[in-house]
């Protein structure tokens, strides 16, 4: 029977644990920077698009008032001689 | 590894570090500002600022108030997600409570700092309370406060925030959409080589088996998505039957390609089950040749069984299989006449035929592979033992392992039992009354979307296949799930929603205050590295407390689900009629849910969600926090409490004690304590003699799963020593030699191992626990029903929001968007589970259904909401308070702020604006409204006015309140779109027409005056040209008020007035047409009027020819009856009798619109005074003596424009505000000023309109009231218009006696006002009070009754003129009256007047000749 706990060259493992433990430190230590980064960007992207919504929405109301406006203003110039004072 | 090597990573790591460190929170904000310049008012930051400011304010006053509110407030809206935002409020207000500060001097400078920066309070407050606790507190308190003010000042305490003001009423929505990749994480052990545990076999089985697991789901994901495709084959016509063979060829070929995947499947359940039959049979040898089975060994066998018995059940269930496969072999024999070789495919095709018709054909074949070479008991036992101990303590941490355990559990015992011996060593290792115990407290368990197993069911049927386990009589004696009483308690999620409300409430707050706690350490460098363990730690234990409330959350809808479709529907009549059949489907999920339970269901969903959403979202937040806590717990247990144990309990025995210095070995961080150069040096790597611990620092880094795969084993083997055969279980079993007290932290730590894979898969244990998506799969009940797919009313998420929107419950309505996400699961489910395109189009076209009907009904609730409100704003509320049922006039309030301002709804991908969606909506029924509206007038008389002002006030309301919350286009611009007077150069509109043409058709002609009410009414007389109206629209009652109750209250006040027309009309008319197109309207009367002048003038010359030549005076001596049959002889029109009637009715109307213009007059008249009353005193404008009005300031300028002058000359002189805007409003002042003063005096219109009658008679002067050629008044021989109209009114008055119908009421007073009026005009009064025929006989009556003195009072009623006399009595009272309120308006003299400005704007006392002419100034009617 192969009994468990047959680490043959304990010391050896020891010292690669202990190097893969500082290399894994430096990798999630990127690896979450990373993904800040992108959860920044996706954020980003969710104000920006918010934003745009209530510009888009503040420049549909201008659109329609000046879409009203220029209405009156050719029915005022279709008929010049009423203004004439 | 020399220095150097090691220098170099750490050095790239600061720098990377340092560079997205910095990049991120600067860059980004400038950026933004940037981009968002010009969005000049974001406001979201000064509300953010003003709101801390008002917290803190109140903090000082009464913090106790504020705690209680928002306690209620939370109370009340139990079902709302709460948000962080609320939560943590809630929280700062109870932890700065605590500290009982009143008040301090550094308070104001905090408000201050925390408007600079974008703090919250609770960092503020939470940076206090952790420096409070060793009692200190008023110094501590200001030391912490001096610290974050510092901490301000420099900058530190800035925080990126998002500038979203979007509400988190929705789910996470991270499937389908493409914001987030990472959501799969890869196990592959590869490293455990390394560690040198003679592991590799056990991990290289292991890996085979994970890969059986995944190509077996993906299998089960086949057959669950499989559809008949026979359903879908055409059939030949007759006339093409000699294709056929074509037919079977093309069919053979599309059904080939299914039908190799269901070999597939053949192929692979057999090497699956040999592959797993050998797994086993390797640890059941008397002496293991490998180490393990490791408990992830155990798990992998056991997820493998599991996907076996899915995989049989799926094939047992779906019917459509063996149909496609029989046609298919029919398909073949045709196709396979014309082939050489088809033996070995025809033999193929029996086996595929064998296994598909068999039931439980996988099950089969496994046993038989297990108990082939070697007796397989022991492992099953041990996995028995393992999962029994797992459900028995609540193991399974997540609710999908829990599900496995108990699906194989009952396959596990039948496989296990096959013989007798062994089901005798089963019992031995785990009693019968255990297992049975399980059985019975899951009667059901999930299995798939719309399939539920029930142990009961499986044992009973697989006893067939199985003769050795039909002994166990005690097992088969379970009772089935239909059979059981009932257990709604237990498996109804509404039997426990109050438990979860109070659980979600509570653990929201104390998430989102660690959130906190975590955010207020990241900033602040040099943190207190105690203080900083354990807030990381607290994080931890909310993540994990997290994951636990959502398994069991999610687990509860699953088994939910199980119950409903074990139980359908049976008493769904009542609710059905329409439909003589109803589905399986619909009697599992439609009928099946009552409305409360949909609730609770809502609630729990959006619970869910909303958490889910929130512990998404700190994704990458937490995550390092996460990493140092585990990697502190495993140091923490390897370098502390397993170096005591080798101390103490295990220093005799060899054989542990390396075992347990193999785990510190193979995951002690030793260097962690040296990193820190300044902290002291660990005095001893190897447990060290002192008592206390070892101390190290954090390191964010998580053990990687072979690690804790290692330990796991490891543990194990201490524990069990080995030895699986033991009874009693894993830590069951008080034999083993270790204290009891080691075995206690071995167990724990043991179980904290298991979950920290799920800790460190964050975002995939979340999205696992959330995803609701099997709440919309019915592939079973679509294929038993034999349908393409189930109306949406069938859909539960659906039904959700049909829920929502049906039971108007202002709590439910912010979860509205949750079960939305349900279809984002499934189609993410769909896309990448099942790999269906077909499934995701159908849920596609749901979804995009569902979304329609969803906006154009939510639409509809926020229009009836705000009307309804607004209805009941405009009711008078003392009188609804005296009312006694006054309470249902009122409006239940409703909180659709949120949904207002959803900007992004995320929904299979993509991101929909909902709030302009609504605001395009409102738009539009903004303008149907109005629309509606005039329709409805148009099709009434003038009488509706008052009510349609009264409608649209109650519009205007609405969309005021509206537009609070939402951005649409202004009141007064649609209005005016729907008037139709856009145009800058019409004066009428849609209105003023309509108005117009009611009183032309209707109102003139069919109304008659009363003179003493002023009000005109309908005649009773039918009209003599009935009206044409277009029949009144119909419309839903928001088109109205809102609510019915509301509608009925508003019908009957407008009710009042729906009878006559009076002065609330005309005020009405007033204030609808405005001073635009009143004038058109008045032009059109006195246009009217002059016509009508025209059209009578020939009648009344016929009359005038009529007359005899000589009318003298009536002579007194034949008393009233000698007169009267004196004046008929006179009087011959007998004849014209169609004449005279038509000229009474032109004289009718012509007073009708005089009078009209008088009750015009006098509304004119309040309305400018009221509008003087309130222009006088910033005009500066002082009545004087005699009318007139005095200016009180001599120099010009009048007050409101001083007043602005020297506020701007402040602003400029002070030079601190901008003063741009002052300068505009001082201009606008002097404009208002100018426009106002030339406004004040307004001339009378009654005036006007009599000046021009009088213009208009000038030119019948010559004909109505020819000038008497001697010079004299003329008696005998006067054909003037005085004489017709006596004799018009006095044979009017007679015929008024006779006719039953009498005359006057289809007349009216207005004869009198009109002919009086001509009279007057014509300057006949006078001669007409001298000659009338009526005056004349009244005179002789009151000669006779003087005569015959007071004795005899009635001498007139024997001739029976008592009436006659009594009516002309009243005629000349009222033209008395109308000829002293002529002259007193228009006195004959001087024929003055006003004229009426081209601008609309009437000139007052203007001298001007009568000429029509001068009236060419006002509007054209038809211009």
């Amino acid at each position: 029977m192969a009994r468990a706990g047959g680490i043959t060259n304990a010391v050896n493992v020891g010292i690669a644990v202990q190097a893969d433990w500082e290399n894994r430190e430096f990798i999630s230590h990127i690896s979450l920077k990373v993904r800040q980064l992108f959860d920044f960007l996706v954020q980003f992207e969710a104000t920006t698009k918010s934003k745009l919504a209530s510009l888009n929405e503040k420049l549909d109301t201008l659109e329609r008032c000046l879409e009203l406006l220029e209405v009156q203003v050719s029915t005022a110039t279709a008929n010049p001689n009423l203004f004439k004072t | 590894m020399s220095s150097d090597d090691k220098q170099v990573p750490q050095n790239i790591m600061m720098i990377l570090t340092q560079h997205f460190q910095t990049l991120i929170p600067d860059d980004v904000e400038e950026i933004t500002m940037q981009l968002f310049a010009f969005d000049a008012e974001d406001d979201v930051d000064l509300q953010e600022g003003s709101k801390i400011a008002s917290i803190l304010n109140s903090l000082k006053n009464n913090t106790q108030i504020v705690l209680g509110l928002t306690v209620s407030s939370v109370d009340e809206d139990r079902s709302i997600s709460m948000m962080p935002e609320a939560a943590t409020a809630a929280t700062a207000n109870a932890n700065v409570n605590y500290l009982y500060v009143e008040t301090h001097e550094l308070f104001e400078t905090i408000c201050g700092l925390l408007e600079e920066t974008q703090m919250t309070p609770v960092d503020v407050a939470k940076s206090l309370m952790t420096k409070n606790k060793s009692g200190r507190s008023r110094r501590v308190f200001e030391d912490g406060v001096e610290e974050i003010v510092n901490g301000v000042l420099n900058g530190r305490g800035k925080r990126q925030r998002a500038h979203d003001d979007q509400p988190e009423v929705q789910g996470p929505a991270l499937w389908v959409s493409s914001e987030r990749g990472a959501t799969s994480s890869p196990i592959e052990y590869s490293d455990v080589h390394a560690y040198r545990l003679s592991l590799s076999e056990d991990t290289k089985a292991l890996n085979q088996l994970n890969t059986l697991i995944q190509e077996g789901k993906e299998m089960v994901s086949v057959l669950y998505a499989y559809r008949s495709c026979v359903k879908a084959l055409p059939q030949l016509p007759d006339s093409m039957k000699q294709s056929q063979a074509d037919l079977y060829l093309e069919t053979y070929q599309v059904l080939d390609l299914e039908m190799s995947r269901l070999r597939e499947i053949q192929r692979w359940q057999a090497s699956a089950a040999s592959k797993l039959a050998a797994d086993m049979q390797r640890f059941s040898r008397p002496e293991r040749r490998i180490n393990g089975p490791t408990v992830t060994h155990l798990w992998s066998m056991l997820k493998l069984l599991d996907v076996l018995v899915q995989l049989d059940h799926l094939k047992n269930a779906k019917a459509s299989i063996p149909n496609d496969f029989s046609w298919y072999k029919r398909t073949f024999t045709q196709v396979s006449i014309q082939w050489q070789d088809t033996d070995s495919m025809r033999e193929e095709l029996d086996d595929l035929q064998i296994f598909l018709s068999t039931r439980w054909a996988i099950l089969l074949n496994l046993h038989v592979e297990m108990f082939r070479v070697n007796n397989v008991e022991d492992i099953l036992q041990v996995l028995i033992v393992y999962a029994t101990e797992c459900l028995e303590l609540d193991f399974a941490l997540l609710f999908p392992e829990r599900h496995v355990l108990l699906r194989v559990l009952p396959v596990l015992v039948v496989l296990a039992t096959s013989s007798e011996k062994d089901s005798e060593s089963l019992n031995k290792r785990v009693k019968m009354n255990r297992l049975i115990t399980i059985f019975k407290n899951d009667p059901v368990i999930p299995a798939f979307p719309d399939l539920h197993l029930s142990p009961a069911a499986i044992l009973k049927e697989l006893s067939m296949y199985f003769p050795k386990f039909s002994a166990q009589t005690r097992l088969l004696s379970l009772p089935a799930p239909h059979e059981l009483p009932p257990r709604e308690r237990h498996y109804l999620v509404i039997n426990h929603i109050g438990a979860i409300r109070a659980e979600h409430d509570d653990f929201t707050i104390r998430f989102a205050s660690a959130m906190n706690q975590l955010a207020l350490l990241k900033t602040i460098e040099s943190a207190d590295i105690e203080w900083s363990k354990e807030v990381k730690g607290c994080m931890y234990d909310m993540v994990v407390e997290g994951f636990q409330l959502l398994s069991r959350w999610s687990c509860r809808i699953w088994e939910q689900c199980a119950w409903k479709f074990s139980r359908p529907c049976k008493d769904f009549v009542e609710s059905v009629e329409m439909t003589s059949s109803v589905s399986d489907y619909e009697k599992v999920v439609r009928f099946n849910y009552s409305g409360d339970e949909r609730k609770a269901l809502v609630e729990l969903v959006s619970y869910i969600k909303s958490i889910g959403s929130m512990m998404q979202r700190c994704d990458a937040l937490v995550a390092d926090a996460l990493w140092e806590t585990v990697h502190a717990e495993v140091q923490d247990f390897v370098q502390n409490t397993l170096a005591a144990m080798l101390r103490t309990t295990f220093r005799k025995k060899k054989d542990l004690c390396r075992i347990l210095s193999d785990m510190r070995t193979l995951s002690a961080d030793w260097m962690a304590n040296t990193t820190k150069p300044e902290s002291e040096m660990p005095t001893s790597q190897h447990g060290g003699e002192e008592n206390k611990g070892n101390f190290f620092f954090p390191r964010a880094v998580a053990p990687t799963a072979a690690q804790v795969h290692c330990l796991q084993f490891l543990i194990y083997e201490v524990v069990s020593g080995g030895n699986m055969r033991k009874p009693g279980g894993l830590f069951g079993n008080s034999s083993s030699d270790i204290p009891a007290n080691d075995l206690k932290q071995l167990e724990t730590f043991f179980y904290k191992l298991s979950f920290f894979l799920h800790i460190l898969d964050y975002s995939v244990t979340v999205a696992t626990l959330t995803d609701l998506g099997f709440l919309w799969f019915r592939e079973f009940y679509l294929e038993s029903s034999r349908v393409i797919q189930f109306p949406i009313d069938c859909s539960l998420p659906w039904m959700l929001v049909d829920h929502v929107l049906e039971s108007q419950n202002g709590g439910l309505l912010e979860s509205i968007l949750m079960p939305f996400d349900i279809y984002n699961d499934s189609a993410q489910h769909a896309l990448v589970v099942l790999k269906q395109r077909f499934l995701y189009d159908e849920i596609e076209a749901e979804v995009d259904n569902c979304f329609d009907i969803f906006v154009s009904r939510l639409c509809e609730a926020i229009f009836t909401h705000y009307k309804s409100w607004a209805a009941s704003e405009l009711l008078d509320p003392s009188f609804l308070f005296t009312l006694d049922n006054g309470e249902k006039f009122s409006v239940r309030p409703m909180r659709f702020t949120a949904l207002l301002n959803m900007k992004r709804v995320n929904l299979l991908g993509r991101t929909i604006n909902l709030r302009s969606l609504i605001a395009e909506r409102m738009n539009k029924l903004f303008r149907d409204n109005l629309e509606f509206l005039f329709d409805r007038f148009e099709s009434q008389d003038l009488c509706a006015i008052v009510e349609l002002e009264q409608l649209l006030e109650i519009l205007k309301m609405t969309h005021e309140f509206l537009s609070r919350d939402l951005t649409i286009d202004s009141f007064s611009i649609m209005l005016s779109e729907m008037m139709e007077n856009v145009s800058l150069v019409s004066y009428s509109s849609r209105l003023a027409s309509q108005i117009w043409t009611e009183m032309q058709n209707d109102f003139l002609p069919n109304f008659i005056l009363c003179n003493t009410t002023q009000r005109f009414v309908r005649s009773s007389k039918v009209p003599s040209a009935p009206v044409q109206k277009p029949s009144v629209p119909y419309a839903k009652p928001n088109f109205y008020c809102g609510t019915p109750e509301l509608n009925s209250a508003h019908q009957s006040l407008g009710r009042l007035h729906s009878g006559f027309f009076g002065l609330p009309h005309m005020f009405s008319i007033v204030r609808l047409l405005g001073t635009r197109s009143l004038p058109w309207l008045i032009r059109a009367l006195l246009d009217h009027i002059s016509t009508k002048i025209t059209t009578l003038e020939p009648m009344i010359t016929g009359l005038q020819g009529a007359l005899p030549k000589s009318i003298g005076l009536l002579p007194f001596d034949g008393g009233v009856t000698g007169c009267m049959k004196l004046v008929k002889e006179l009087l011959k029109w007998q004849s014209k009798i169609e004449l005279k009637t038509e000229i009474l009715h032109g004289i009718k109307e012509v007073g009708s619109a005089l009078y009209w213009m008088g009750m015009l007059d006098i509304v004119l008249r309040e309305v400018d005074t009221t509008q003087f009353m309130q222009v006088a005193s910033w005009l500066g404008l002082i009545p004087g003596t005699d009318g007139q009005i005095l200016q009180s300031q001599e120099d010009g300028n009048s007050p409101v424009v001083t007043l602005f002058k020297s506020a701007t000359a402040a602003t400029v002189s002070s030079n601190r505000v901008n003063p741009t805007p002052f300068y505009t409003m001082s201009k606008q002042s002097e404009a208002a000023d100018l426009l106002y003063k030339a406004n004040l005096n307004t001339g009378s219109v009654l005036e006007y309109a009599l000046a021009f009658t009088s213009a208009a008679l000038d030119k019948y002067c010559t004909k109505w009231s020819a000038a008497p050629k001697t010079g004299f008044i003329d008696i005998t021989t006067s054909k003037d218009f005085y004489r017709i109209f006596s004799g018009l009114q006095i044979e009017y008055l007679e015929d008024c006696m006779l006719v039953p119908p009498n005359n006057h009421e289809m007349l009216g007073d207005s004869v009198a006002w009109g002919g009086c009026t001509i009279i007057y005009l014509l300057g006949q009064q006078l001669h007409f009070e001298l000659f009338d025929f009526s005056y004349q006989v009244l005179n002789i009556a009151e000669v006779d009754s003087a005569a015959t003195g007071p004795s005899n009072k009635s001498p007139h009623l024997s001739q029976g003129w008592e009436v006659l006399l009594e009516s002309m009595k009243k005629a000349r009272r009222l033209n008395n009256h109308v000829f002293s309120m002529l002259k007193a308006r228009c006195p004959l003299e001087d024929k003055q007047a006003c004229a009426i400005k081209q601008s609309g704007a009437p000139l007052h006392r203007i001298k001007f000749e009568n000429t029509v002419s001068a009236f060419e100034t006002l509007p054209q009617k038809c211009s």
